[in-house]
């Protein structure tokens, strides 16, 4: 009996800190030839960290150690460097180029590799497209390889990007002559129906049996449980338990990712003593209002509201009330603020305001202004702000007609509303004329904010709202919105996948899963772990 | 993402780091607000330098109402330019085609069906808003690329100008007209100049002191936050299209009574120009943003300059190397990074 083949790929020893804050704790993790490892744990346990220090986009703090089918590999790897030693990596995104065909998205990687002295060799597309068929046959992927990407239904997108890997990994064998060779895919099912899933689980069990060692990264339990041989938990940026996927129970394993001793959840949040009055008097005759109504401070009701993900969904926001709404990518909550608002179309549903009445489908975003909702979306760049305007006609954009009066634009009544609201909500430095790009994440939230806010809002949508913001201007931006709740009776919708923020900020959270509530969180029960929990659970609840 | 700005501010008062990462570091022009009026000051100095050179032709009243009259037609069309270019339609090439089918459909009514002035006028700009109109169907309710639409519209005009015409110049057209646009003067300038002014008012009121302007540049600058803001991005646009189309047209009826006949290619020659102004205008007085003022700055600039250089005898292709040379060296100043330059020496 000779010794066991060592592991294909093997971490030992990995830290990562960011600032003081540890994201990966001493970490190791080994995967054999052939075999199928999970790697779960909830939003920033460090999973996405170790999958970026195996792809060199993160470097480890020194100890480190990688091996690659028993030979030491010298850590940080440099970027390209994972190819190179039989890596490959499928994310979420799934890197395919939609406009190109089939046939040119599974041969890009090899097009990349052959380096700069092949990029002129003439390309024969016969011989291509007849290799290119046969490696579709071997994995037993049925797709027509002149058809455009982006039109493939997400299933088959996500089995070409990992027939593609795949593929690479098989070239890295027979060209180094190695025997390992490692598959990383990063959350590939969120975005599939649970039907289609079972189709990806072939294809990947296909590419075991060839011999490859594949890490499987995903929040979803039921299928890192029917895929992977050995599931690994991480929690805190450690590995707290590194268990066989059949022996252990499911909600066995949320305990382990959430930890059984549930931490204190709500963090000192003591500075919310000084509340912000948050809307400011228009300076003028409100004139252009269309909505007169007895002010901001009216019950909120969503009722049987469905788009593509989500499905028949109901809720209520009290008069003030900040409601949570947490789930896991894929879940449907992503879109809400953006169907509220009518920025994405609806299929169906109602909302209430108040004693208004309005029809989601018909709603747009020149209506919800209108109706006074606000919606502060997750990408602020491209979305929230006009990047190349200044500070201050970012801040008034919503309020600008109120000022237009007799034909004469008061322009210095805006720059004055402006310069009252850059005090309030605290935006640093108080430039009211500097463009806006030149601003700290932070600060530009924080403005996202004041736009929305200074006209007064019914219904305030946020999504995830804090994303790149530093602490300070977290804390802020929670006092921000507590106040409006508090003093101006808005109601708030908050939706994050920061289920740490949830718990800290919301009155209530509401969990969703395949687009329906699963559960409803308040009070006593609203703890980061708690939610999490809950979010996990309901996978398997509903598949 | 460049340069996220994890870190907060500092926030000392008054503290001399008080600016926040500085992602665009301004160059030294910039800091110095020289910037913003450059392009005024190079057109003083222009003055100043031919005036000394050449006092006795440069510095007379036939010399000014030559700059400020000649360029109206020029002038008018820039205006109409200016219009989809700050919603962000970044090129509407089609208005120059608009100008030459508005020139010659009044050409042709009034010289050879005796259509009233008046009439053939309006028939012209009508014929120019229906350009407008075509445009807005393709760019704005497809969701079209407005430089492809356009080079197809600008086309398709243009055989319909040679239609119109029978390939051929049309003239003379009434001069009762070309006494109430050209030939009369107010100050010794020709009213087409005034024309021009008014149109330029009207527009740079709408753009810079109305909420319509102040919206305009939003849409311009990030369409998706505009809607997101509520702004009414698509009514916007076409109203930029269709006034645009219809200034153009006005600019047609000024080009007609100026020059008397309407040649077939009348307005093809002049769109590239019209654009080199308002892209050099967004370099003046509001610098990186297309603005009504700058714009007239920029015509004029230009037309202080190429009159210049011809009293000193140059030939008249010297507009162009003057207009492509300004342009490029205008955008180019403000990239002018003292830093840059000095990095890139010693690393190379």
């Amino acid at each position: 009996m000779e010794a066991p083949a060592p592991p294909a790929v093997e971490l030992r020893d990995i830290s990562k800190d960011f600032g003081s804050n540890r994201a990966l704790d001493h970490v190791d993790l080994s995967i054999g030839d052939g075999e199928v490892v999970g790697l779960v744990g909830q939003n920033g346990s460090g999973k996405s960290t170790l999958v970026k220090i195996l792809s060199g986009v993160h470097v480890p703090e020194p100890g480190g150690r990688l091996f690659v089918s028993g030979e030491e590999v010298p850590l940080p790897l440099a970027p390209g460097q994972a190819s190179q030693i039989g890596l490959s990596f499928v994310y979420q995104n799934l890197a395919l180029a939609p406009g190109l065909t089939v046939l040119e998205n599974l041969t890009l990687g090899q097009r990349v590799a052959a380096g700069a002295r092949a990029a002129w060799a003439p390309i024969n597309w016969l011989g291509e497209k007849r290799r290119g068929a046969a490696v579709l046959d071997r994995y037993g992927v049925r797709l027509n390889l002149d058809q455009r990407t982006g039109e493939l239904p997400p299933v088959d997108q996500a089995r070409l990007a990992i027939v593609r890997a795949a593929e690479d990994l098989n070239r890295y064998r027979t060209r180094s002559g190695y025997k390992h060779s490692v598959l990383v895919l990063d959350e590939p099912t969120v975005f599939l129906p649970e039907e289609d899933v079972e189709q990806l689980f072939d294809l990947i069990r296909t590419v075991k049996a060839e011999g490859a060692a594949v890490l499987f990264i995903s929040h979803d339990l039921v299928a890192v449980r029917s895929i992977a041989d050995r599931v690994v938990v991480l929690r805190d940026g450690r590995v707290v338990a590194e268990v066989p996927a059949g022996e252990i129970e499911e909600q066995a394993l949320v305990d382990l990712i959430v930890g059984t001793s549930a931490r204190q959840g709500g963090s000192a949040a003591a500075d919310e003593a000084r509340p912000v009055e948050v809307t400011l008097a228009p300076a003028g005759p409100a004139g252009a209002e269309d909505t007169p109504g007895p002010g901001p401070g009216q019950h909120v009701a969503v009722e049987h509201l469905s788009d593509g993900r989500l499905k028949d969904l109901s809720f209520e926001i009290g008069a003030g009330e900040i409601l949570g709404v947490a789930g896991l990518i894929g879940s449907g909550a992503e879109d809400l603020p953006y169907l509220l608002f009518g920025a994405h179309p609806a299929l169906s549903g109602t909302l209430r305001l108040g004693s208004e009445k309005l029809d989601i489908t018909a709603l747009s975003p020149q209506r919800s202004v209108r109706q006074r909702i606000a919606l502060v979306p997750a990408d602020r760049q491209l979305l929230g702000l006009a990047e190349r305007l200044t500070l201050w006609e970012n801040i008034v954009m919503l309020v600008e007609d109120e000022h237009y009066r007799g034909g004469v634009f008061h322009r210095g009544e805006l720059v004055e509303l402006a310069r009252e609201a850059v005090q309030r909500f605290e935006i640093r430095p108080p430039r009211t004329h500097a463009v806006i790009a030149t601003f700290s994440g932070g600060n530009q939230q924080k403005a996202l904010l004041a736009k929305w806010l200074i006209a007064g809002p019914r219904l305030l949508l946020l999504h995830e709202p804090t994303q790149g913001v530093d602490v300070g201007a977290r804390r802020d931006i929670y006092r921000f919105v507590k106040s409006a709740a508090t003093l101006n009776q808005t109601s708030v919708l908050w939706v994050t996948t920061d289920f740490g923020e949830l718990a800290e900020v919301c009155d209530r959270v509401i969990v969703l899963s395949e687009g329906r509530t699963t559960d409803t969180l308040a009070g006593e029960e609203l703890s980061d772990d708690a939610i999490t929990a809950a979010a996990l659970r309901q996978i398997r609840e509903v598949r | 993402m460049s340069a996220s700005p994890g870190a907060p501010a500092p926030v000392e008062a008054g503290g001399r780091d008080e600016r926040p990462a500085e992602r665009d570091r301004p160059s030294a022009i910039r800091r110095l607000g020289l910037e913003r009026y450059a392009i005024v000051i190079v057109l003083v100095a222009m003055i100043v330098a031919f005036g000394v050179d050449i006092p006795s032709t440069f510095l007379s009243i036939g010399n000014l109402s030559n700059i400020l009259g000649s360029q109206a037609v020029l002038f008018i069309l820039v205006m109409a330019v200016l219009l989809p270019t700050i919603m962000g339609d970044f090129v509407d090439l089609s208005l120059g085609s608009s100008l030459g089918l508005s020139a010659m459909v009044l050409a042709v009514l009034n010289v050879q069906h005796g259509t009233n002035v008046l009439l053939a006028c309006l028939a012209g700009i009508g014929a120019a808003v229906i350009v407008g109109l075509f445009n807005v169907f393709f760019v704005v309710y497809f969701d079209n690329d407005p430089f492809i639409v356009t080079l197809g519209t600008m086309t398709i005009v243009q055989g319909i100008i040679y239609i119109v015409s029978g390939n051929n110049s049309v003239g003379i057209v009434s001069t009762s007209l070309s006494n109430w646009v050209f030939s009369n003067e107010f100050l010794s300038i020709p009213l087409e100049f005034y024309y021009g002014l008014a149109i330029f008012l009207v527009v740079w009121y709408v753009l810079s002191f109305t909420p319509v302007g102040q919206k305009a540049l939003v849409i311009g600058q990030s369409r998706e936050v505009a809607r997101l803001t509520g702004v009414r991005v698509n009514r916007q646009r076409s109203w930029a299209f269709i006034i645009g189309a219809a200034i153009a047209g006005i600019a047609g009826i000024a080009y007609a009574a100026t020059n008397g006949t309407v040649d077939p290619t009348a307005g093809s020659a002049l769109i590239l120009p019209a654009y080199a102004a308002v892209f050099l205008g967004a370099t003046a007085i509001k610098p990186g943003r297309i603005n009504a003022l700058g714009a007239l700055v920029a015509v004029y600039f230009l037309a202080t300059g190429t009159a210049g250089l011809e009293l000193l005898g140059a030939q008249s292709y010297i507009q162009q190397i003057f207009y492509g040379a300004a342009l490029v060296v205008a955008i180019t100043i403000p990239k002018v990074n003292r830093d840059r330059i000095f990095k890139r020496r010693r690393t190379a």
